[in-house]
């Protein structure tokens, strides 16, 4: 297991090299050039080339990516060419939002999600399978940005219930110890911090999460309907066990292996940056950021967030087979075990 | 001991990404927040003693040097001020840093006294050589390319000199009044701390230290900025102890946060959303904006070499009626090219009015059938619908008196390169101020590059008005010079004017003494929250 492990994490180096040579080429053939956007509107001709030049965009296109890969190793992503901040600072200041908003979605999505489907695979063809069903096909066809805007409407808009955007009230900010506000809120005993953190991410998660939860739904219900038709289901059954506790311990359980692989696949997914949800409730994360820096042609930023989300996919896979290990003891990865 | 390894492999996999979300909290910590050194906890406790004003997109960085954006602006005026400020309704110079000023009679040497006392955030004095310190490091050849503003504003400067502590003379290549017009500007010329651009590696854009009534507090990026009361300000202290700047990019996000009381004044608003928010019980303000909406004809060749058939074209456009109908009330009929408020603005001066017949007669006379018409497809902060409606809105006036409109559309960028080549009867376009003084506006028309001169107008008598106004000292001399300079573009019309663009912005009737500035900047200090 150990030994997998440690292989899968060097698969990292062949993947960040074939991301990152990927992204250094379409930044630099498809994008404008940066110069005449960071420099404004009273930018001459000679200041376009000597920003140029110092920054090394008049250089082969080779001669740069080895100067980025020299970057790499020595930890130094350089800086933005818009704002002057190192892009390791520019980055790390913004990605604890995007997980802590990706992991709240996912746990939505995930909750609900499992819940639905289960039901419509247990009461298959019932009125609950329909709703379900139903609500699943709503959750995958509604565009982000569309329900976020009605969410804002409703809960903010019209009910005041909630905020309509943000991260927190900025009156209310927890000392930084993690980044994380909820962590940050508890660790320091903030609890109107930890609260009005909980409020202003209701919205943005179950807008996020609604997509995700509509996929787990439809995965949770094929996978269980498939194992409740096993045999063992039938034994189980005849043996006199109880029909909730047929289907969470001997049925849920073994249809989880694909649900689990679903919802790790979203969760990276959503980590890599939630663009539209992020944009329509000001969420301070990676993906609206990015799209901006894309805009603007920030070269730097642009290839350290592309490297951090493909790193960060490659762990969350490594996660997900090393929980399949556990759901399901058949799952071996070393040959020793084999 | 399967299990036992299993688990074991969890755990690493665990601490692997505790470790790597460690590392970003580690970087993340000098970031954004807390770059004051401040605990981090809130700043303020009474919501009566904040305001909250939310903008479409997060500020570039916060030294004046360094950045060009608006949304940048807003934030450093309130924390910084340079030796001049403009009046509270107009671009009128008034002392702020400096009490008063002298202009040598040749008009090169400028002597400054500064206001005594005056001290910024971090304790340090302002005096005599923070001036030279600061306009020093955005002279040539020490200003770098990233210091947009650095040549404009301080272009003419050759030597600064601190004569005594409170004495700055600065000694100009060539006479320039428009040169007070730049101190009084919210980028390049704000005075920083000498002491914090030296801690700071030359560029506070995330650590502003300036003399001005807020200080800085923190900054969370893509969140907010937070500001709160300067209580050593030598001036009239802010009414409010907290503004914060929050970031909202999504126009309707930005409505319903301030019908819901999340925020209490928002701007960067179009005319659809304006009943949602009075409806809402909030107001809108719009005041004229700096800036100016216009059609060039190309004067250097074509049927429009001829300034008859310029007349003419221009009668047949019904401009009042055209606005009205194109902006919605959100924009105002230019009768001059200064806005109102810009000083040498002259209310005397009128456009040619419309006059179908009269027209027709003309255009005919002058025997213009076909025009080839370039614009721009996107809108633009003069122009807030886009410059295809706008020619369209303008083929057809012209259509009623026979004259056919070839219009070709472009995205800004390629219409910049097709404004350059020059193969164009008319074009659209127009101008933004910088500094608020009229020869910002006046001398495109005078200017050699044709991307700013997009009429390629070349009249002696005009550019010679220009020098002369650039070396007149303020006041009714200089403004009639102006006077002049406008006089000549009616009667012989190198451009049809359009409109003057107004700046949207919307607050909560709780806020007192609310005022926006016609720079499109936002000042806090004499606001209030009741």
């Amino acid at each position: 297991m150990l030994k997998y492990i440690i292989k899968r994490l060097l698969m990292l180096i062949p993947v960040l090299i074939g991301v990152s040579i990927i992204v250094f080429v379409i930044m630099r053939v498809f994008s404008p050039d940066p110069a005449p956007i960071v420099l404004g509107q009273h930018a001459t001709i000679e200041k376009i080339d000597a920003w140029r030049e110092a920054n090394g965009l008049n250089d082969p296109v080779h001669i740069q990516y080895l100067n980025f890969v020299k970057g790499v190793f020595t930890g130094d992503l350089g800086n933005s060419y818009y704002t002057k901040t190192p892009v390791t600072k520019e980055i790390f200041s913004r990605f604890p939002a995007t997980i802590e908003l990706a992991v709240s979605a996912i746990l939505f999505a995930s909750f609900f999600g499992i819940i639905i489907g289960t039901i419509s695979a247990v009461k298959k063809n019932s009125i609950f399978d329909s709703a379900g069903m139903v609500t699943a096909l709503i959750g995958v066809s509604m565009p982000i940005f569309w329900l976020g805007i009605i969410l804002i409407i409703i809960f903010s808009g019209t009910l005041h219930w909630l905020p309509s955007g943000g991260r927190i009230d900025p009156l209310l900010y927890p000392d930084k110890i993690t980044g994380f506000y909820l962590i940050d809120s508890l660790l320091t005993g903030n609890m109107p911090a930890f609260k009005d953190t909980l409020l202003h991410l209701i919205l943005p998660s179950c807008a996020l999460g609604m997509y995700s939860m509509a996929i787990i739904a439809r995965i949770t219900r094929s996978s269980m309907l498939e194992t409740l038709g096993q045999d063992y289901i039938r034994t189980a059954r005849a043996k006199g066990i109880s029909e909730g506790r047929v289907v969470r311990k001997h049925a849920l359980r073994n249809a989880l292996v694909p649900i689990v692989t679903v919802i790790g696949l979203q969760l990276g997914s959503l980590l890599g940056g939630a663009v539209l949800t992020e944009t329509v409730f000001s969420w301070p994360g990676i993906g609206s950021y990015t799209v901006n820096c894309i805009l603007k042609s920030d070269f730097p930023v642009v290839q350290g967030v592309v490297m951090l989300v493909a790193i960060t996919f490659v762990i969350i896979n490594l996660v997900v087979d090393v929980i399949y290990a556990f759901l399901d003891p058949r799952i071996k990865y070393a040959k020793k075990e084999a | 001991m399967k299990k036992v390894l299993k688990l074991l492999s969890l755990v690493l996999v665990i601490a692997l990404i505790g470790a790597s979300f460690a590392a970003c909290s580690k970087q993340g910590t000098p970031g954004g927040s807390n770059a004051s050194g401040n605990s981090g906890s809130s700043p303020a406790n009474a919501a009566s003693d904040t305001i909250v004003f939310a903008q479409g997109a997060e500020p570039r960085g916060l030294d004046p040097a360094l950045v060009d954006d608006g949304e940048s602006s807003k934030v450093i005026v309130n924390i910084y001020e340079g030796l001049l400020k403009y009046a509270n309704d107009s671009t009128a110079l008034e002392p702020a840093l400096a009490e008063s000023w002298d202009v040598s009679p040749d008009g090169l040497t400028y002597t400054f006294h500064l206001r005594k006392g005056v001290k910024f955030h971090d304790g340090t004095d302002f005096n005599a050589e923070a001036v030279k310190y600061n306009i020093e490091r955005q002279m040539q050849g020490n200003a770098t390319e990233e210091m947009g503003y650095a040549d404009f504003v301080f272009g003419y400067v050759t030597k600064v000199e601190a004569a005594d502590e409170h004495t700055v003379v600065v000694t100009l290549k060539d006479v320039s009044t428009p040169f007070l017009y730049n101190l009084a500007m919210s980028m390049a010329a704000p005075m920083v701390s000498p002491a914090a651009l030296e801690a700071n590696n030359n560029n506070v854009n995330e650590a502003p230290v300036g003399t001005g009534p807020y200080k800085f507090v923190r900054w969370d990026k893509d969140q907010s900025i937070v500001l709160t009361r300067n209580d050593e300000y030598w001036g009239e202290k802010a009414l409010t102890k907290n503004v914060i700047f929050r970031f909202i990019k999504d126009n309707s996000a930005r409505v319903v946060a301030l019908n819901n009381n999340e925020v209490d004044i928002i701007d960067g608003i179009d005319a659809t959303v304006v009943d949602q928010i009075t409806a809402a019980g909030n107001v809108v303000d719009q005041p004229d904006g700096m800036n100016i909406n216009y059609m060039a004809y190309n004067t250097a060749t074509g049927v429009f070499t001829n300034p008859a058939a310029r007349k003419a074209f221009s009668q047949a456009v019904n401009v009042p009626e055209l606005v009205a109908s194109l902006y919605q009330g959100y924009a105002s009929p230019a009768d001059t090219v200064l806005p109102t408020f810009v000083p040498g603005f002259s209310p005397a001066i009128k456009q040619v009015a419309y006059d179908e017949a009269a027209a027709k007669a003309g255009l005919e006379a002058a025997g213009v059938k076909d025009v080839h018409v370039i614009t721009y497809s996107n809108p633009r902060p003069y122009n807030t619908a886009n410059g295809q409606v706008l020619a369209e809105a303008v083929q057809g006036y012209l259509s009623k008196v026979g004259v056919n409109l070839d219009i070709e559309v472009f995205d800004w960028t390629t219409y910049k390169e097709k404004v350059r080549a020059g193969d164009y009867d008319i074009c659209f376009y127009g101008w933004t101020g910088d500094n608020g003084d009229p020869d910002n506006f006046m001398s495109l028309l005078s200017d050699k590059d044709p991307t700013m001169n997009v009429s390629r107008y070349d009249n002696a008598e005009f550019n010679a008005l220009i020098a002369k106004g650039k070396g007149t000292p303020e006041g009714a001399d200089r403004d009639a010079v102006y006077a002049q300079l406008e006089q000549i573009q009616v009667d012989d019309n190198p451009w049809m004017l359009v409109s003057h663009s107004k700046l949207l912005s919307a607050y909560n009737p709780k806020i007192k003494d609310y005022y926006y500035h016609v720079t499109g900047n936002i000042f806090f200090s004499g606001m209030s929250k009741s």
